[in-house]
């Protein structure tokens, strides 16, 4: 089998490929073999061209007390028993303060857990966005992350931006250009016209066709079963015409098996890691698999990952003290995993090649709640790093709690729309040219002119 | 809208179709006998058939650590790795043993009411757990007969209602060790409100938002979010699993152990304004729990998004507004939140037996794993080999992607198939056709399945029929059994023939038959119902 098999390969192999059925409906016409050539420009081949890695900290993370505006009297009161301070070892931005929407600079510093992120602020690989969200902030967790994945606040998301930017600028690229490291998929890579060319598994080590290895017999019925499904077939392509449901499982099961392949293929070639301290918890494996496909070349050049647990509305702190409790240890997870990572990608030679992003669907109230945590707010702040990320600078400005905490429903507002912030990542990260915007991002926010934040060439 | 479906279209394959919707399908011999049934009788029969209310879960009780006279939680057992086995385990039994539409119900509501064992917390996990279950379970068996206590322990809290009404089960859960502990009720006191109740009631539970299912009635406000939770408040847990001999840390009145009471003073009995409305219909303040509930099964919001998810459900991904206004007016209306009533009014309407009904769900993974079980005639695997399955079906029923449960196939499907999902899905089937174990993640769970019997293949492949010559007559018997209501095309035919017939040759025709199975049930064509 061609392992290295992409879609431009399968159309120029397939009898079907070039004419798929145009009596189904849009959204199903389009697979991974045969999307539209209307595309702009490519992403690059794998093993060469620039990686996003989406880090999504599911349940709406306190930033607050992740970038600590630890001088700001309203946090201190806002917080009496939640609060960070200098006493508990906090991380001070030494070298400049924060841009704040109040007109005068904020004093921040990093939870005392996340030493790697201080590391990488001194290094000049991190920068922090402050102020994120956008308009008329929902606080669902659900419908604000719907927000997030689809790029579409306030409207019926039915796609998500990275599936949006797929279709768009990902004529020819592989069955795996995205992968979402999870046991279920996510809106932010559902493509608007049928099967993507992005996968989602949790385990890759059991992402592999495997019907009889513990029977001692020595056959495989994976060719026979990729036949029967019509994905080698001469005539047959195995993709109903009248049924809908049908034809979109028949896409993904197509999916699926060119996708493993790809997949063993890349994580057979890259072998061992190179730094040998990784953790072991659900988020350090997933970036353990992810830095493996990067070594291993995989084709991909967008990498997703999740930590689910940040919605603290108790027990965000256990009583008396702040450096115990839920945020506490999860904040300690991230900074261990994303470590890890990031070492790894240095010893790979791989740092220049990664950014990565790290969001949530919303932060939470100033005014912490009665039982230890805080309820669901609004705006909050991201970072991303990355050798080439242009760091240890402020993106956006902190908001004015004092302001937010009287009006604002007690949640931050925000000054930078998150699509902002997606757009800088695809344009000065990714190379996608400004005309292809509108199409990616149907609804623009007002602002929507990219942040700076990849270091000049 | 909503005409009953004419008897003169009853039909196989309608009959097939009802069969997979309001429970997991069925034997070819019990499809062609409720096809009869509505031939001889009528369709209502038929129906009527379906929602029988006889389930007690008898035949499915607590495991025996649950029933330690010491500690209801089962502090006499072994680890917690065991116990989430165990309760994994026999969440399945009760979808494969229930009363099919019980059983199907109560798959909807682990769901639509998902609780979070990580936040239920170790000290009352399992008690919580089991007991949110059986009254979760009670109420998708529908058994009115008399008793109106969710569970011991909880009844003088909870109002007057009875199993099977959907308005009865949101107040039966929001008084829940298992639900108060996930959504923090618990801590949520007077002057110290925790939003989190409040919030997911209106927007999960009941209310639903956005415009999806209606153009024209209000969404609550955050406003109301914090009425809602201001009115429950003071719901605490009495801290002892077991009775306890100290008189000073008993309650007064005595609690039996783990249950749910009112502290009257942390409780917000200030009057409140609630969507619009400052006071409750019949006159009086708004002021505490029932009164919100009340409230919002009052409007027509709630109706509508609960009918919307029960038509997603058994039914169809897209159905349009004018619909769902109709089947919103019957369930509040008409049937007053009672269930099977209302479900009646769907199995037997000409809608639901529309073609873009039939065949357009994916199936999610309990349906997938409790049809295959009962096609196949097969126990369920060990507590550890479904705990493994589950994990890669992406369905843990401890552990929901979020208090929203398992976000349903929206249209296509897709997010019951991830791709991880999918390949296990083509795996899976060789369990029980050549008991591949390999696809197991842990050695763990490969040795608990040494001693799982082999299908009765008899049953699924009669001996006379698996001659080569008979290859047609056994393709039909096959796909009868599991693939209902669908057909393979020729070239897929052809490949199957093509096989079992060199397999057969070679190593014999049961050998044939295994891969047969094996292969159907990997089929994309298996994932739909």
């Amino acid at each position: 089998m061609n392992i290295k098999l992409n879609r431009r390969d399968f159309v120029a192999k397939s009898a079907w490929g070039a004419t798929a059925s145009l009596t189904l409906p849009g959204f199903l016409q389009q697979t991974i073999f045969n999307l539209d050539a209307r595309a702009q420009s490519l992403p690059s081949p794998g093993g060469e061209g620039p990686i996003i890695l989406l880090m999504e900290m599911a349940g709406g993370n306190d930033t607050l007390n992740t970038l600590i505006p630890y001088t700001n009297s309203t946090y201190n009161e806002a917080r009496p028993t939640i609060r960070l301070g200098e006493e508990h070892n906090i991380l001070k931005i030494t070298d400049k303060n924060g841009p704040s929407a109040t007109g005068n600079d904020e004093a921040l510093a990093f939870h005392p857990n996340l030493t790697a992120f201080n590391q990488l602020w001194q290094e000049g690989d991190l920068g922090i966005i402050n102020g994120v969200g956008y308009p008329n902030p929902s606080l669902s967790h659900f419908t604000s992350f719907d927000y997030w994945h689809s790029a579409e606040p306030n409207g019926s998301p039915k796609d998500g931006w990275v599936g949006r930017y797929l279709d768009n600028q990902c004529d020819g690229c592989g069955a795996t250009t995205g992968i979402y490291i999870n046991r279920r998929p996510t809106l932010a890579f559902r493509s608007g016209q049928g099967i993507g060319p992005t996968v989602t598994f949790a385990n890759s080590q059991y992402f592999n066709w495997n019907d009889l290895a513990s029977t001692g017999k020595e056959k495989s019925l994976e060719g026979l079963y990729r036949n029967l499904i019509g994905l080698d077939h001469a005539v047959d392509p195995g993709i109903s015409e009248v049924d809908d449901t049908l034809a979109y499982v028949q896409r993904a099961a197509h999916s699926a098996m060119i996708s493993i392949a790809s997949v063993q293929s890349a994580i057979e070639s890259g072998g061992d890691l190179l730094y040998d301290q990784w953790p072991t918890n659900g988020l350090a494996n997933s970036l353990r698999t992810i830095a493996q496909l990067i070594k291993g070349q995989s084709e991909t050049s967008i990498y997703y990952a999740r930590q689910g647990g940040y919605d603290t509305h108790n027990n965000q702190i256990f009583t008396g003290d702040p450096l115990t409790g839920r945020h506490f240890n999860l904040l300690q997870t991230l900074n261990g995993a994303l470590d890890a990572f990031i070492q790894e990608m240095k010893m790979q030679g791989n740092w220049d090649r990664v950014v990565i992003l790290t969001f949530s669907e919303f932060g939470r109230k100033v005014i912490q709640n009665g039982s230890l945590g805080t309820d669901h707010g609004a705006a909050e702040s991201l970072f991303v790093m990355g050798g080439q990320v242009k760091g240890n600078e402020f993106y956006g400005l902190y908001p004015d709690i004092a302001e937010d905490a009287r009006i604002k429903n007690n949640s931050m507002d925000f000054n930078v729309d998150f699509r902002t912030v997606y757009r800088s990542v695809l344009e000065k990260w990714m190379g996608v040219p400004a005309s292809a915007m509108p199409n990616i991002f149907p609804s623009q926010p007002v602002e929507f002119d990219p942040l700076d934040i990849i270091k000049p060439l | 809208m909503l005409d009953p479906l004419p008897q003169e279209s009853w039909s196989r394959a309608n009959a097939k179709h009802l069969l997979q919707r309001a429970g997991f399908g069925g034997s070819p011999e019990e499809q062609e006998a409720f096809y009869q049934l509505g031939v001889d009788q009528s369709i209502e029969a038929a129906v009527d058939s379906l929602l029988e209310t006889n389930e007690d879960w008898s035949s499915v009780p607590w495991p025996e650590w649950t029933q330690s006279e010491e500690d209801p939680n089962g502090e006499t057992y072994g680890g917690q790795n065991l116990r989430r086995r165990d309760f994994n385990r026999w969440y399945f039994e009760n979808l494969n043993e229930g009363q099919p539409l019980a059983a199907k119900l109560l798959k909807f509501f682990v769901d639509h009411f998902a609780i979070d064992s990580a936040a239920i917390g170790q000290y009352y996990r399992y008690i919580g757990l089991f007991r949110y279950m059986d009254m979760l379970r009670k109420h998708a068996a529908g058994n009115v007969a008399g008793a109106d206590h969710p569970f011991e322990g909880d009844e003088r809290l909870v109002p007057d209602g009875h199993y099977g009404n959907f308005k009865t089960m949101v107040n039966h859960v929001s008084w829940s060790i298992a639900m108060i502990r996930t959504l923090d009720l618990y801590v949520s006191i007077r002057n110290s409100i925790n939003e989190n109740f409040g919030r997911e009631l209106l927007e999960l539970f009941a209310m639903g938002i956005g415009d999806i299912y209606t153009d024209d009635d209000d969404e609550y406000t955050e406003e109301d979010v914090l009425a809602a939770a201001e009115a429950f408040t003071g719901r605490k847990i009495y801290g002892y699993r077991y009775e306890v001999n100290d008189a000073a840390r008993r309650q007064n009145p005595p609690l039996p152990p783990a249950s749910i009471f009112q502290n009257n003073n942390q409780q917000d009995n200030s009057a409140k304004e609630f969507y619009g409305q400052s006071s409750m219909p019949g006159g009086g303040d708004i002021v505490d729990g029932d009164d919100i509930i009340d409230l919002t099964f009052n409007s027509i919001r709630t109706a509508k998004h609960l009918s919307w998810k029960l038509w997603r459900y058994f039914a169809s991904p897209e159905p349009s507004k004018d619909l769902i206004t109709a089947l919103a007016l019957r369930f509040r209306d008409t049937h007053d939140y009672e269930i099977r009533p209302f479900l009646k009014d769907i199995f037997m309407s000409s809608e639901f037996y529309d073609a873009s009904v039939i065949n357009v769900q994916v199936k999610d993974a309990g349906d997938f794993m409790t049809c295959l079980t009962k096609q196949l005639g097969a126990p369920l695997p060990s507590r550890d080999a479904m705990e493994d399955i589950m994990q890669q079906l992406g369905y843990e029923v401890l552990f929901p992607p979020s208090i929203a449960g398992w976000p349903e196939p929206d249209g296509s499907g897709n997010t019951w198939l991830s791709t991880g999902a999918m390949v296990f899905r083509m795996n899976m089937p060789s369990i029980w056709s050549h008991h591949n174990y390999a696809i197991f993640t842990t050695g763990r769970t490969r040795g608990s399945m040494e001693d799982f019997p082999e299908l009765d293949w008899e049953t699924i492949a009669p001996s006379n029929l698996r001659t080569v010559e008979n290859f047609p007559l056994l393709l039909d018997a096959l796909l009868e059994r599991l693939l209902p209501n669908r057909s393979l095309r020729k070239s897929q035919i052809r490949t199957l023939h093509d096989r079992y017939s060199t397999v057969t040759q070679q190593l014999g025709s049961l050998e044939g038959v295994k891969e047969l199975v094996q292969l159907i049930l990997a089929l994309p064509e298996y994932q739909t119902q």
